[in-house]
């Protein structure tokens, strides 16, 4: 094969094809897997820490959260009825006794689409939904030097509170569009593209119908 | 046909409304588009912007209106904003050696520290990829448009091609 005989053109075209392909191999190196535990989806948010005294744990393991932990997640604003005077109301599920339930984790367990990297206690709460009335993940805590960090798992809180930090764009619904489901924007542009050049070819056949 | 070689009637309302309005739509569209901030994006600011020139066509005839938006213009416009689209994200995994994950904090771009501002970064790749998303939504609809309006005109004329 003679090389100097391959017109321009033509290495062109294998060069963008050569990007298309690695564009392709990183996309799918790229999208995390599922129960990937830092994927957007999966990522919770750390609230707070408290110090590991004596008895918060065993009263984790009898299946009853702290009062301290419930002061701090109530302090954070995560209650029924409004925050501050005048304020509209917040609708979050309250700790109260028999409305949750606490479950130890061990590190690596396969749940709820969710690989667990560390173990620690799921606290799941019962909404009182009417078609899917069951425990849900809410928070989740894990003793780690000593010390009890309270998170909590929650996709359009994440979106809410992070997306300035992690994306620097004001807008949660441009960095949900651009940023977290960028693929799946690129995919919808795609089909445009797509469809424009179908319909070009279907109504520019003049004579061939 | 009218004596200045039209098959349609002239009217003094319509199209002076149109040439009136076509500037202001093509304006509000662009405020829409570039809603990096703002309200809007770029599927909405796409659809404004071709809802203009729709305008123009329809009251102007195909003809001028092809003066307006030529058939190169709007293949370029059709692909070229796929590509600023992918284009975005290219670099920006580019320059940060694989790190980002499409375009995430992570990614390095040039103007990142250009004015102490972490925000220009973000601001202008979100408006690169929303203005790629509009032109290519834009020039969709317009040569949709086109070619259904030549059909039409085709099977006017009756000459069976």
């Amino acid at each position: 094969m003679n090389l100097a005989a391959v017109k321009s053109l033509t290495w062109m075209g294998f060069f963008t094809a050569a990007l298309l392909i690695a564009v392709s191999l990183y996309a799918v190196e790229d999208i995390p897997a599922f129960g990937d535990e830092n994927s957007p989806a999966n990522k919770y948010i750390k609230l707070f820490s408290i110090d590991a005294k004596a008895g918060l744990t065993e009263s984790l393991n009898a299946g009853a959260v702290p009062e301290e932990i419930k002061a701090g997640i109530y302090g954070m604003g995560f209650i029924k009825g409004p925050t501050c005077e005048g304020c509209q109301d917040e609708n979050y599920p309250t700790l109260d006794e028999g409305s949750y339930e606490v479950q130890f984790i061990e590190k690596g367990t396969w749940l709820g689409g969710r690989i667990y990297t560390k173990a620690g206690w799921d606290v799941l709460i019962e909404e009182g939904e009417i078609f899917y009335n069951e425990p849900q993940q809410y928070y989740f805590i894990s003793e780690e030097d000593g010390k009890l960090s309270v998170y909590r798992y929650n996709w359009p809180v994440r979106v809410i509170e992070r997306t300035e930090e992690e994306t620097f764009i004001i807008n949660a619904v441009t960095s949900g569009l651009a940023d977290y489901r960028g693929y799946d924007t690129m995919g919808e542009e795609t089909v445009i593209l797509t469809g424009a050049i179908g319909v070009i070819l279907l109504m520019r056949r003049r004579g061939k119908l | 046909m009218t004596p200045e070689g039209r098959e349609y009637k002239r009217d003094v309302i319509i199209e002076t409304t149109a040439r009136l309005m076509f500037p202001l739509i093509l304006l509000f569209g662009l405020y829409v588009m570039i809603g990096t901030e703002g309200t809007g994006g770029g599927f909405q600011g796409g659809t404004i912007l071709a809802a203009a020139f729709i305008l123009y066509i329809t009251v102007f005839g195909h003809e001028k209106g092809r003066e307006k938006m030529p058939e190169s213009i709007n293949v370029f416009f059709k692909s070229f904003g796929l590509f600023l689209y992918n284009g975005a994200g290219w670099i920006c995994i580019l320059f940060s050696l694989g790190t980002a994950q499409w375009l995430n904090m992570p990614a390095f771009w040039p103007v990142t520290d250009f004015a102490g501002v972490a925000g220009a970064r973000a601001w202008l790749v979100g408006s690169a990829i929303e203005v790629g998303i509009g032109l290519t939504v834009m020039a969709a609809f317009v040569s949709q448009f086109f070619d259904l309006a030549w059909k039409e005109e085709d099977e006017m004329e009756g000459d069976g091609r």
